[in-house]
């Protein structure tokens, strides 16, 4: 029998159980819908978490202290001491790392801030007056504080929108004194709403200069990052391999195996934080695949009842001249269409949802989240669900296809 | 011409231990275009004869030769065929489709004939015609009477203009106004367009159309005679 006749046949029996054949495929649907709604969350999850990192450049270079992590158990090497001012003199020399363009020192750490009696546990960001440019943000009040004030080891903050709200509401803050640890800081900026950026909610950050941050605030004689952005996007090969060398001088440590700094490009990072995310994807993809396992045990359930039910018709088909093999494919298209339609509706009803959560999250919580269509998600998910029509429908249809014409038109 | 020759025909059911004879041996031939009426007692065989002659049963000894054919070495496929091209059924329980219209019902076999698309609505027509229900095409099987379901079947074993209907009791159903409707109407096909019909019946007053009667009893031919 012609495909085209094998469509129209399907066709006909799924019309006559409308009800029936919508309920076998809600299944289908269900587990569809999942794993649109996961890919497109995943994807608008990367590209989010990956705007933020090209929001530090994509000529950024960072300088990690301690070995570099291989697992979670190696968390606590990060936490080291090994990045000190010798270490940032030495890389500041044009000699020693010619392509270095900036080169920026930083602590930070979270500390509660006052301004009379309101108080406020913001990040304290301690770095040079390259901050601004590097993270490309700049007070909309008041003025930032420059590289004299870093070196005279000024008392200054330059404090986030949401800081400024909390401590001071609507008054004047730009000139006022504010307490951080106990400590007096003149607030000589204000910075505009900016939101993430990086590792850094800029709305939620209190700026100061890294010696005054080192001395008063935390007490440290180290650094906790060096960022550094090369002079060209080709050269930054060259400044990784540059910085690696003179630390290691410094350092004294003749095998790289021994480091006890690592250096990270925006490059690294992204890949880094694209494999994590697509492995969670896959994760929770794989958990939605088994609604669709179950789905499809539900298709061949259904089908094999309606195997049984329609005995007679089955006969009646084999008499009026249907061939084994043309019951055979009529059950499997059947089975196969069921399956097709519950993938299309699974994919147009997981991507309203994603679509839905996309706006939730970029209008309620502010993110600069953008939906995206999993295409990739789509047409792996409509051939996953005819494959699934295919092989749990092959054994309800066999059924179908073997009933001598006796028999079935005897059955009542 | 003999369209059917059958020689000791049997048809026996095995159990285990147990054996049934459905059929101990039957031979006869049908000519072109004779009209037969199968009778005799429940168990006598008559149903199990027209299976074999519809191919939709095989024979366990003996040999059928249809339209100068052997089809004894016959595939399902090939059978499949030769039912779908030659030959039209008629059930005394209709077995229409119940939830499509007589159209759709009619159509049936045409889904599995070589015939091509474009003179499906034709044939249709004309079959539905030829049974009086053209005004009923869209009506299912529901809205139909007793007697229009039967036309409808009948129009359906028409559509493909087969050598031979096999009626299984088609007025079985049916009520004596109704019963006497369908016969005229087999009766009909059967002197117009000459087409050879084999039927089951009960029913003296249904016999009573037929040229010739075979009357089986326990498997066997107990009597086969023509008027």
């Amino acid at each position: 029998m012609k495909t085209k006749r094998l469509f129209k046949t399907a066709m006909t029996g799924l019309k006559t159980h409308k009800s029936r054949s919508f309920l076998t495929i809600l299944g289908i649907v269900i587990g569809i819908t999942a794993i649109i709604l996961v890919m497109s969350i995943g994807q608008g999850a990367q590209d989010l978490i990956l705007s933020q990192i090209q929001g530090l450049g994509s000529r950024t270079i960072v300088v990690i202290p301690g070995r570099e992590p291989s697992g979670p158990s190696d968390i606590a090497q990060v936490f080291s001491d090994s990045l000190k001012e010798k270490d940032l003199n030495l890389i500041s020399r044009k000699e020693n790392v010619p392509n270095a363009e900036k080169i920026m020192p930083i602590v930070f750490g979270g500390e509660s801030s006052a301004y009379g009696n309101e108080t406020y546990r913001a990040t304290v960001l301690g770095a040079s007056a390259d901050v601004f440019d590097v993270f490309d943000i700049y007070p909309a009040k008041g003025i930032p504080f420059s590289e004299s004030d870093v070196r005279g080891r000024q008392a200054y903050a330059v404090i986030g929108s949401k800081v400024k709200t909390e401590l001071f509401g609507e008054s004047e803050a730009v000139g006022e004194r504010i307490k951080i640890k106990e400590k007096n800081f003149r607030v000589i900026g204000i910075l505009p709403k900016k939101g993430q950026v990086s590792f850094f909610n800029f709305d939620e950050i209190i700026l100061v200069t890294y010696t005054v941050g080192q001395d008063s605030l935390f007490g440290i004689k180290y650094f906790h990052r060096f960022i550094i952005s090369a002079d060209t996007e080709e050269n930054i090969p060259k400044v990784v391999e540059d910085l690696k060398i003179t630390l290691r001088n410094s350092h004294g440590i003749t095998d790289p195996e021994k480091d006890d700094f690592f250096v990270q490009t925006q490059a690294d990072l992204a890949l880094r934080i694209g494999t994590v995310t697509n492995i969670l994807t896959l994760l929770l993809v794989s958990i939605a695949a088994i609604s669709l396992v179950v789905g499809g045990i539900g298709i061949m359930n259904i089908m094999l009842v309606a195997v049984t039910e329609r005995t007679r018709e089955i006969g009646l088909r084999k008499a009026l001249g249907a061939a084994n093999r043309d019951i055979l494919r009529q059950f499997l298209f059947e089975a196969v269409i069921l399956t097709g339609i519950g993938g299309i509706l699974g994919i147009l009803i997981g991507a309203l949802l994603a679509f839905g959560v996309s706006l939730i999250l970029s209008k309620a919580l502010g993110l600069s989240w953008t939906f995206s269509f999993p295409v990739f998600g789509a047409v792996i998910g409509f051939l996953v669900s005819g494959i699934i029509g295919l092989i749990f429908g092959i054994y309800p249809a066999r059924k179908a296809a073997q009933k001598n014409p006796i028999d079935a038109l005897r059955y009542e | 011409m003999n369209l059917i020759e059958v020689k000791n025909l049997e048809k026996i059911y095995e159990n285990g231990e147990n054996k049934t004879v459905a059929l101990g041996g039957v031979s006869f031939s049908v000519e072109k275009g004779e009209f037969i009426a199968i009778m005799g007692p429940s168990g006598s065989g008559k149903s199990t004869l027209l299976h074999l002659l519809g191919f939709l049963d095989r024979q366990t000894a003996g040999t059928y030769k249809f339209d100068e054919k052997q089809i004894d070495e016959y595939s399902e496929d090939e059978l499949a065929k030769i039912r779908n091209k030659k030959i039209g059924f008629v059930f005394q329980a209709f077995n229409l489709l119940a939830r499509a219209s007589v159209y759709e019902n009619v159509k049936l076999p045409l889904f599995y004939s070589d015939i091509p698309e474009e003179e499906w609505d034709a044939k249709i027509k004309s079959a539905v015609e030829a049974v009086g229900m053209s005004n009923r095409l869209t009506h299912e099987p529901g809205e139909l009477s007793g007697g229009e379901k039967q036309r409808a079947a009948i129009a359906r074993s028409l559509v493909l203009a087969p050598e031979m209907i096999l009626a299984d009791e088609p007025t079985g159903n049916l009520d004596s106004k109704n019963s006497e409707a369908i016969i005229k109407l087999l009766d009909e096909l059967n002197r117009k367009t000459g087409r050879t019909i084999i039927l089951i019946t009960h029913e003296e007053s249904i016999a009573k159309y037929a040229q010739r009667f075979i009357r089986m009893m326990d498997g066997k031919i107990e009597n086969d005679k023509k008027i």
